[in-house]
């Protein structure tokens, strides 16, 4: 028998709430965080550049394009016999890049492990076709083959999972040391010998939370899109219930997690096991494509992956909440119940 | 239901539990009255914490029936709000104000704003805190955190409260002030299981339980469980002549030791002081009662 009783999950709501509020350090984390992971992300791997070494592979058709790209000084540019000569120079990282001119078609390859260069690369193809096609009066056609493949704008891929990310790791690690306390200092034992049901216990944290990914949210986002000009092309509130959803996962897993941990300490060692796997298959910062075949399947069971993918759906392309309830919300989801209920029946009423 | 309500607050029978090999509770029956301040002592180790948590549901029992308040222990957590339960952990939130920690445990039990303030002010002045309700608990001394934490158990007035020592730490002083709050629980009606260490304290219980591996060995008022270890009451006499007064004492059948000069003079009650008196007369002379500490001595060495 489940009773849930609204008035209960707010006092333990109110009570996350005052015990946060208190912790300064916290606080300044949940801000600044996020414009710290930015700022090095965004700025740090941007900058100026020369020397890029350039394969250019004619094949005819493209005068007006070929002369673009020779007049560009930050170019040294090769000539090359084939594309798969090309292919081979780049995949060594003995180009930059390269640039296949071909009578119907214009093909860029790009070492996507460098992206800033391969970004001016690109955008110097990108002009120089314009260019010739406004005097040619037909389109020019540019298409990219990425040789390690990435195909966003650093800041604009990276911002949205930034926000995810933050989010994911406060929240857990914060609900996970929280429920470590309730377990040493004896208040869980003593929240079972009252009215409190587990069920409320839990929600009462995801309510309490809830504020604060609010609050870090909204921080973040202001900074990605006014301060790194991150488009915003969709609802900022269904950004903010993606991560939201995303936050009520990050809580129910560090809620579930905190029961095989002994101390703050162990908590502290989940982070490789749970956050870094996450940075590093959720398709953000290496692709998905780049991710061996068997480890792919552990990228679809990370939430940050479907949070990542909704964000930059919301924020680049403008998508609606419906648009983007399958896959991603409908896996935040999943998750979140699975943990949830995996959270509530590990605070066990009989202590055996 | 008439019976429930006058039956005993706790009753156990035959109840077992084992952790693996060992069993911690070994076959015990109990019964704790209703409206009585009940002292449960016995060595470490002998089950007193472990009965307790049996006692509010948060370990499952192997065998026996247990019931509290008149509700079988399966479903005893229907009647949560019913029950104060005060570990030795402390249970409170440092990070929160005296008044916050109270505020929160009064919410938990759907106490209304007016009564939950009113209850805290006069809580934090029993225990001691009053003009400290907007101080961090985690700035509070020991003794002093040891007393919100009784006064968050307390909040919601409970009809029975089972403290796991809860006097730890507390200067005599204000444990004297708990005992008589304990005590004015009782008049009301309430009932209060207590586990202590401390003899001092158990005599203060009406009644007092002594635990033995997972066993109860003894149970009545102090002075029933002194007359059950077999401990009696001295007379110490200092007498002028000792060797011919002792001499007619022993006549009479009194039981006497001389140690250092000083008669010890068993008594079987205290109205034989005055027989005594008709006997020899002595310079000075001193009553001893027993004190509870040795009648657990005798009775763990006993059992």
């Amino acid at each position: 028998m489940i009773q849930v009783s609204l008035s209960r999950i707010g006092v333990v709501a109110l009570r996350v709430v005052r015990q946060l509020k208190r912790d300064r350090r916290t606080i300044g984390l949940i801000a600044f965080a996020p414009i710290v992971l930015m700022i090095l992300f965004g700025y740090a791997l941007s900058g100026e550049m020369s020397g890029v070494a350039l394969g250019l592979v004619d094949e005819g058709g493209h005068p007006a394009l070929r002369s673009h790209l020779e007049g560009i000084e930050d170019f040294e540019i090769l000539r090359l016999g084939s594309e798969s000569d090309a292919e081979l120079l780049v995949s060594q990282g003995r180009l930059n890049g390269a640039v296949v001119l071909q009578p119907e078609e214009v093909r860029v390859l790009l070492d996507a492990s460098s992206l800033q260069i391969s970004q001016a690369i690109l955008a110097a193809a990108q002009s120089g076709a314009q260019k010739e096609a406004a005097s040619l009066q037909r389109p020019g056609v540019v298409t990219t083959r990425y040789l390690f493949g990435y195909d966003l704008e650093m800041m604009d891929t990276v911002g949205p999972a930034i926000l995810g990310l933050v989010v994911f790791f406060f929240t857990f690690i914060n609900a996970a040391i929280s429920f470590i306390r309730e377990r040493s200092q004896g208040t869980l034992e003593k929240f079972m010998v009252s009215p409190l049901s587990r069920v409320e216990i839990v929600l009462g944290y995801v309510l309490g939370f809830s504020l604060f990914t609010l609050l870090q949210s909204t921080t973040t986002l202001l900074v990605v899109t006014f301060g790194f000009k991150v488009p915003m092309r969709g609802n900022p509130l269904t950004a903010l219930a993606v991560v939201l959803l995303l936050g009520a996962g990050a809580l129910v897993l560090g809620s579930f997690l905190s029961n095989f941990a002994r101390s703050e300490f162990q908590v502290v060692q989940f982070i490789p096991l749970i956050i870094t796997p996450q940075i590093v298959l959720c398709g953000v910062w290496w692709p998905m494509q780049s991710i061996p075949e068997f480890i792919r399947p552990i990228s679809y069971m990370l939430p940050l992956t479907y949070a990542g993918d909704a964000l930059r759906a919301v924020m680049l392309k403008g998508s609606s909440l419906t648009e983007i309830l399958f896959p991603d919300l409908l896996a935040l989801a999943v998750f979140f119940l699975v943990f949830f209920a995996a959270a509530t029946l590990m605070l066990r009423r009989q202590v055996d | 239901m008439a019976s429930e309500e006058m039956g005993p607050a706790i009753s156990a029978r035959g109840v077992v539990k084992s952790f693996g090999q060992l069993r911690v509770l070994d076959e015990l029956t109990l019964d704790i009255p209703r409206g009585v301040t009940y002292c449960l002592l016995g060595p470490n180790g002998s089950g007193k914490t472990t009965l307790i948590r049996a006692i509010v549901g948060l370990l499952k029992l192997d065998a026996g029936d247990l019931k509290v308040l008149g509700t079988p222990v399966s479903r005893v957590q229907e009647i949560y709000s019913k029950i104060g339960y005060m570990t030795q952990h402390k249970a409170l939130y440092p990070d929160l104000t005296l008044q916050e920690n109270l505020e929160f445990f009064a919410g938990l039990y759907g106490i209304g704003k007016q009564e939950r303030e009113q209850r805290i002010v006069e809580l934090l002045k029993m225990v001691n805190l009053q003009g400290l309700s907007r101080r961090l608990a985690g700035a509070l001394s020991g003794g002093m955190y040891q007393r919100l934490s009784l006064a968050c158990t307390l909040i919601h007035e409970p009809e029975l409260l089972l403290l796991d020592e809860p006097t730890v730490g507390v200067d005599p002083r204000l444990r004297q002030t708990f005992w008589e709050y304990f005590e004015r629980l009782a008049s009301d009606g309430k009932t209060v299981l207590i586990t202590t260490h401390l003899m001092d304290e158990a005599e203060k219980c009406r009644i007092v339980g002594y635990m033995k591996a997972g066993k109860m060995t003894a149970v009545g008022s102090p002075d029933e469980i002194k007359r059950q270890a077999g401990l009696k009451p001295h007379l110490e006499l200092w007498l002028k002549d000792i060797e011919s007064d002792c001499a007619r004492l022993r006549a009479e059948g009194y039981e006497i030791e001389i140690l250092d000069g000083v008669a010890r003079l068993r008594l079987e009650s205290h109205k034989q002081i005055k027989s005594v008196l008709e006997i020899v007369s002595p310079l000075d002379m001193r009553l001893k009662e027993p004190m509870l500490e040795e009648a657990f001595l005798q009775l763990s060495e006993a059992a």
